[in-house]
């Protein structure tokens, strides 16, 4: 029973974070038809964020901020400036920007700051646990269940209540009548790109927050996880993102937890070899949307 | 002055040429129908007023401005609202969130409220099923609520891309009807349609499109006195070729 | 040059055939003449670099698709050479972890022969993989190609009796000559430009400009896209082996991401759409990347020298190469899509249909992925 429970808070929290990820990758792709390689580059920034704010004497809570709102700053940048003049090129000339700009970014940072990983300084509940009976919980992993929830709500509500947020949903569908709405193309596509950022940022806090450690490479876990929870859960579905996420997140600490230790060093290739296989059989993703067309 | 005007157009997709100096007019308050097999340039036409697809030349004015370079969503701004062909609503979103989005442009909340309410006792049906995802409804109900979300920004003009397609006999004739109604809440109308009996029942003038350009405009009344004239938009483009003498231009 | 009479293809292919091969053959006997060692390293790096753009240009420039997987099947045809040319002594230095019982163990061959056959293992590998590919479109196949990557990388790291894991293989054979990797380039060349006007290259590329079109006359896509991708990712193994017997000491690092932006690099820089533009990629980035490096390195030494230069330079430089080269491909990107050959073969006296948006196409600011 201790161990059913610590099981499922475990992939609930680490669940929790891939939901966002992987929606922050899809709430773009809806909209561009674009995979952005470039996403975990976001995580990085947001870790990297923490690790100069967090040199500085501001509040831990502002630290965290300022992380997120640089990652949201990032994205927004980087549509700004690598995306937006090959939006009309095609969808191939997109995906290449992308993994373009991520091999940029990362050589940035290893120029700029190192290549070598740096310690974060952390708030000391980010360490801590709290024993209840036999069980032993992580703090930080409550914390991550409590936020990406709270994200998953936050979220929810834009997307359900704003115009803006339902003009995101239909613009997945039909982004040339969304226009002819009169919804503003670069403002949508900014927001796609704020949201992405956002989400991005607050997975890197709990992210960076699980090894203390950021490293150029911070992202690249995470966004190859968020590309298979997203091709799981179908490219242009946002609740199929969530649960996709969430599915990966108790798999993954499923093989973590059963898989005999020889096992696990493959569990990235199995997990991406079931990506391809998903892919064959149901190239639109396990989670079908209920009223879906072709793509005008 | 003309509310819209468009002038000696032109657009071509690669090889093939979709307009050849196609012309019209329409004035304030009016509904004008532009008549023609497929193929001919009507959908195209609607396509280049709204600026999805760039004309290779020709002028585009409303209101008295160029529309040419615009972005559809600033066309849109300006007081046009398409509802386009194969009525392109959001099947997953309901229709509630359909008819919401049709009013983007615009911020003053009650108002939106208030004209949600007029559509959905205009279309009872509509109302009947606000919560429910706008892909449940049928044909002809899609139809109308591609109709009234074009109508909830208030445009000055509508441009309808074949409202008619794909429908029942007995829809048909409820959607000419609401376009005849809508003449009397002033809204201004270019109808695009393949229809032609039934369309010059509504219309204060036709305009006959071939191959890209304007075969003959006149009242519903001069289209009918020339009986080939509606034998060849009745047939097929065939015999439109052979009706160019016969109309005089 | 209009008014003179079209060529026909296989005369074009001539021409292209012999000024490509032409320059790659006098980058070849330069270098021999006049190069020191270290640059006869650098250049046949960069045959081997043709080698491999060029087999992703066969898959890519003519199907339209991109494949970030490329380099997994280079890995495949480097690990794979090792196991056919190391003796069973070799093999014991190198796969220590390979049990002497294996049948692997005992066999081995020249090194020709293992070229061939470590593009085989690519092929068989990505011939089966590729079945199921094909019927991918767009991003869903790139990301499934990516998704190879990772497994291949994944299992390179682990499977220690093949690959030795996450530690390097030493001891490998130096068997690939500045002349073995430019016969390789000047085969492939061809063979790329040959591909191009074959009937199979001639189909993909019609199913690349309008897939509905295509089918609609007859054309079997899946096949031909088929055909593409196995006989690139069997160049891509031979490259591997190349690369294998070049370097002669490599782990699974060193076939991974950042590899593999650097041979997309190398096709988008110079133009997927033409083996010309895949030449003169490989060529260019090659060259820039191994002046950046040496360029970084100088100023690095004069930094710790605290010289006047040193002292502009307030941290270590690294990555400038994969730097300059990102921002080079971003420039292109958005300035030159098409690449710098714009997708045509150098000599050819027609360039087809000029590839500007013609009036009328959906207007730039909607994606074109959301286009009707």
């Amino acid at each position: 029973m201790d161990s059913l429970i610590q099981y499922l808070i475990s992939s609930f929290s680490l669940g929790g974070l891939y939901a966002l990820m992987t929606l922050g990758l899809v709430v773009v792709y809806g909209i561009l038809r674009l995979i952005n390689f470039a996403y975990g580059e976001l995580v990085m920034v947001a870790g990297y964020g923490l690790l100069l704010f967090g040199n500085t004497d501001l509040a831990w809570p502002l630290v965290a901020l300022f992380s997120i709102i640089a990652a949201i700053v990032a994205a927004v940048i980087m549509e700004r400036v690598a995306f937006r003049p090959v939006r009309f090129g095609s969808a191939n000339t997109m995906l290449i920007t992308s993994f373009a700009v991520s091999t940029l970014l990362q050589n940035v940072t290893l120029l700029a700051i190192s290549p070598r990983p740096q310690a974060v300084r952390l708030p000391s509940f980010f360490v801590e646990s709290i024993t209840a009976g036999n069980l032993r919980l992580r703090i930080v992993d409550l914390a991550s269940i409590v936020v990406s929830v709270l994200a998953l709500v936050v979220l929810t509500v834009l997307v359900r209540r704003t115009t803006i947020g339902i003009a995101l949903r239909a613009a997945a569908d039909d982004f040339t009548m969304t226009r002819l709405l009169g919804v503003r193309a670069n403002l949508l596509i900014s927001v796609a790109f704020a949201i992405s950022g956002l989400l991005a940022g607050i997975v890197a806090i709990f992210w960076v927050g699980r090894s203390s450690l950021v490293e150029p490479a911070v992202g690249l876990q995470p966004v190859l996880i968020a590309f298979i929870a997203a091709v799981v859960g179908g490219m242009e579905n946002l609740k199929g993102a969530v649960l996709g996420g969430y599915l990966l997140g108790f798999l993954w600490v499923g093989l973590q937890t059963w898989l005999p230790q020889a096992m696990l060093d493959y569990r990235n290739a199995v997990l991406f070899g079931i990506v391809i296989v998903i892919l064959l059989i149901r190239p639109e993703g396990l989670i079908r949307p209920v009223y879906s067309r072709e793509r005008r | 002055m003309a509310l819209l005007d468009v002038e000696d157009l032109h657009v071509r997709y690669g090889a093939i040429v979709a307009l050849r100096g196609m012309s019209l007019t329409v004035n304030q308050g009016e509904i004008v129908g532009l008549i023609g097999v497929n193929g001919a340039g009507k959908s195209t036409t609607m396509k280049a007023i709204m600026q999805v697809v760039r004309p290779e030349r020709g002028t585009i004015t409303y209101e008295g401005q160029s529309l040419i370079g615009m972005t559809p969503e600033n066309v849109v701004r300006r007081g046009i609202a398409p509802v386009m062909e194969g009525r392109r609503i959001f099947p997953a979103l309901t229709i509630e969130e359909n008819l919401r989005l049709g009013a983007a442009i615009r911020n003053d909340r009650d108002g939106i409220k208030a004209d949600m309410d007029k559509w959905c006792q205009f279309f009872p049906i509509l109302g009947e099923r606000l919560a429910k995802p706008a892909g449940t409804l049928s044909g002809g109900q899609q139809q109308m609520l591609a109709v009234a979300r074009g109508l909830m920004s208030r445009p000055k003009l509508v441009l309808m891309d074949e409202p008619s397609l794909g429908l029942s006999p007995k829809l048909v004739g409820e959607v000419f009807g609401l376009i005849a109604e809508l003449r009397g809440l002033g809204v201004t109308i270019l109808l695009i349609e393949q229809n032609v009996r039934m369309t010059l029942n509504i219309v204060d003038r036709a305009y006959l499109v071939n191959t890209g350009r304007v075969e003959f405009v006149g009242t519903p009344d001069e289209i009918r006195q020339h009986a080939d004239l509606e034998q060849a938009y009745l047939g097929g483009g065939r015999a439109a070729a052979s009706v160019r003498t016969a109309s005089g231009g | 040059m209009s008014g003179s009479a079209r060529r026909s293809p296989l005369a074009q292919i001539a021409i292209t055939s012999v000024i490509l091969c032409g320059i790659l053959i006098i980058i070849g006997l330069l270098t021999n003449t006049f190069g020191d060692r270290v640059l006869v390293r650098v250049v046949t790096v960069l045959f081997i670099n043709v080698v491999l753009t060029v087999a992703l240009q066969i898959f890519m420039g003519n199907s339209g698709l991109s494949s970030f997987g490329h380099i997994a099947f280079m890995a495949i045809g480097a690990y794979s050479s090792l196991w056919f040319t190391l003796t069973p002594e070799e093999k014991n230095r190198t796969l220590p972890d390979m049990p002497e019982t294996w049948i692997m163990h005992g066999w081995h061959t020249d090194f020709l022969p293992a070229i061939l056959l470590a593009g085989g293992v690519a092929a068989v590998v990505g011939g089966l993989l590729g079945v199921a590919l094909v019927r991918l479109r767009g991003a869903s196949f790139t990301i499934a190609t990516f998704a190879f990557l990772i497994v291949v990388h994944t299992v390179a790291l682990n499977w220690d009796p093949m690959t030795r894991g996450s530690r390097t293989v030493f001891g490998i054979p130096d068997l690939t000559t500045l002349w073995i990797a430019l016969g390789a380039a000047l085969i492939v060349v061809v063979a790329g430009l040959l591909f191009r006007e074959s009937p199979v290259g001639l189909r993909l590329r019609a199913a690349r400009d309008d897939e509905d079109a295509a089918a609609s006359i007859g054309i079997h896509i899946a096949w031909v896209r088929w055909v593409a991708w196995i006989s690139s990712v069997f160049i891509a193994g031979a490259a591997g082996a190349l690369w294998a017997h070049f370097i002669t000491t490599f782990s699974p690092a060193a076939f991974y991401i950042s590899e593999t932006f650097v041979v997309v690099a190398m096709l988008i820089i110079g133009g997927s759409g033409s083996v010309s533009g895949a030449v003169l990629g490989a060529v260019l980035v090659s060259l820039s990347s191994e002046w950046l490096r040496r360029l970084e390195g100088w100023l690095n030494q004069h930094r710790s020298d605290g010289t006047i230069i040193g002292q502009l330079i307030p941290i270590e430089l690294r990555g400038f190469a994969e730097i300059v080269i990102a921002i080079a491909m971003i420039i292109i990107l958005i300035k030159r899509p098409a690449g710098l050959t714009g997708g045509r073969e150098v000599g050819w006296d027609s360039f087809g249909p000029r590839r500007t948006v013609p009036p009328g196409m959906p207007i730039a600011n909607v994606p074109a992925s959301a286009q009707e």
